[in-house]
């Protein structure tokens, strides 16, 4: 920061691409990111949903700056300050309101997890609302979260660090499932995040990670018949009730949003994102365990309600089976808040097939090259799953040096 | 799990080794680690031909995004999880397994 003309950081290819513009925001360190689908034949360069988290990213921050070549292959970043929804910075009525393009495939968790991974280091509340006709509140087939597990899943999470998940708070205005073709849907979705902290603690998540004791889960049909919900929480129920007992799945229904039909004359309208899924959350005894799964219907449809429950509960086994005390959907949250809090080891169990991913592992790296210490890994030695416990040093990025670009 | 434990590959200490070795992708690194590249010798002499499927290569690379739920063969999960075994093993990690230990039993 108090060199004039700080390095880039080099890195290729569009994977891990917000977790790479979180960790620079959070570090301050500029990046040049190149080779962003640089073969394909159809869709070279950022891809929507990307360009739509660049201008997210400068929304809620102050003087950042980035520089996207002609065919959208290679970006430079220049992070500024996390101000949030700060007066005066785009903010209206204390919240900044985030437009999602038609175009958008992914849902608007993709915008969320690294979202709320700036939030706490923002210097004033992050409260967006994401709205347009982008956003997917449910799971999608690109492999995002739907809300319901987010909400009961990731941000409880926030607690281990000493940031109150009370204070955060994901209000689902409208739902919406994934629109034809899969991109598009016109949810509406506000986070209010007002859990500013100094530094966050780490985290010791090496004991046992418990069993689970209950499940829960959200049975979501938008547009749709309701009786979907009953069909899924029914074949959902019939796989996990012999394993345990204490299992409830909330039934939703909504109404599909009403959008403005561009193909049709002025003024006529048509229900968007139609859709069913299921979310289910497995908690364990100890805290702050949280195994979830999300299945949903694609938007082309040919797959029964009863198959989404199954499929839902088959993956939920799937998840508690991989083992450790974080699932892989939520490692990338946690591990990059080990690593980002008070200058501590924080040691966490995982599963040995959720460390050994690629999501994992492109962290690790990545989390290096911004200046984070190595990780160190070693077995769990007081039993036989073998876990990896990995240790996670923190660099001490906190909200106070961080008021100054 | 047990298994896992028996080969000698995809020890631990292993991983911590190969994951900071810019050379790899994350993708050898973890093939490298579940024992399924055996010898360096083999990569030297297939390099020229990567070179050559390079392009079909990245197409494949274009397709993979950043997911949070990976993909599952649902035909497969549900063949494994109709077996007793399986299920058997699983309830180990719930509080309703007859251990004489459930946490909130």
């Amino acid at each position: 920061m108090s060199a004039p003309k700080p390095e880039f950081l080099k890195f290729t290819g569009h994977q891990s691409f917000t977790q790479r513009l979180v960790l620079s925001t959070l570090t301050g360190r500029p990046i040049h990111i190149s080779k962003i689908r640089p073969n394909s034949p159809t869709n070279p360069g950022l891809a929507p949903h990307e360009v739509s988290f660049l201008r997210l990213l400068e929304a809620v921050t102050n003087g950042s700056s980035m520089q996207i070549s002609y065919t959208g292959t290679t970006i430079t970043y220049h992070p500024g300050l996390i101000t949030g929804a700060a007066p005066g910075f785009g903010a209206i009525d204390d919240t900044i309101e985030h437009h999602l393009p038609a175009t958008c495939t992914r849902g608007v968790t993709y915008f969320l997890l690294p979202l709320c991974l700036l939030a706490p280091f923002s210097k004033s509340h992050m409260n967006v609302r994401f709205e347009g006709p982008g956003v997917i509140t449910s799971a999608t087939e690109t492999g995002d979260l739907s809300v319901d597990s987010f909400r009961t899943a990731i941000l409880p999470l926030y607690n281990l660090f000493g940031i109150p998940a009370a204070r955060i708070e994901l209000r689902v205005l409208q739902r919406s499932c994934a629109g034809p073709h899969g991109s598009g849907g016109a949810g509406i979705v506000e986070l209010r995040f007002a859990s500013q902290v100094l530094l966050p603690k780490t985290l010791h998540l090496n004991r046992s990670p418990g069993r689970i004791k209950r499940i829960r889960g959200v049975a979501y049909a938008t547009g749709v018949s309701a009786s979907n919900n009953a069909r899924m929480i029914h074949s959902a129920r019939e796989i996990l009730n012999p394993i345990i007992s204490d299992i409830h799945i909330a039934a939703q229904y909504d109404q599909a949003p009403l959008v403005p039909d561009t193909a049709e004359k002025s003024g006529s309208k048509k229900r968007m994102g139609i859709g069913f899924g299921l979310s289910l959350v497995a908690e364990s005894s100890a805290i702050g365990v949280l195994f979830s799964a999300d299945v949903v219907v694609p938007p082309k449809g040919g797959i029964l309600p009863e198959d989404v429950g199954k499929r839902c509960a088959y993956q939920l086994l799937e998840c508690i089976n991989s083992g450790g005390c974080v699932a892989g959907a939520s490692a990338g949250t946690v591990l990059t808040l080990m690593a980002m809090g008070s200058e501590d080891v924080g040691r966490l169990r995982l599963g040995r097939n959720v460390v050994g991913t690629e999501e994992v592992i492109g962290l690790a790296r990545d989390l290096k090259k911004f200046g984070a210490s190595s990780w160190g890994l070693r077995d769990a030695d007081d039993d036989d799953t073998g876990d990896i416990i990995v240790s996670v040093k923190g660099t001490g990025v906190g909200n106070v040096g961080r008021k100054i670009a | 799990a047990q298994m896992l434990h028996s080969r000698p590959s995809y020890r631990t200490a292993d991983l911590a080794r190969l994951m900071y070795d810019e050379v790899l992708t994350a993708d050898e690194v973890l093939r490298r680690w579940k024992g399924e590249v055996e010898a360096e010798e083999e990569n030297i002499e297939d390099s020229e031909d990567e070179d050559f499927f390079k392009k079909a290569k990245h197409d494949e690379d274009a397709i993979s995004e950043d997911r949070s739920i990976p993909q599952y063969d649902y035909d497969q999960l549900a063949v494994k999880w109709s077996v007793d075994d399986n299920i058997e093993q699983l309830r180990q990690r719930f509080t309703t397994a007859n251990l004489g230990g459930g946490d909130d039993d």
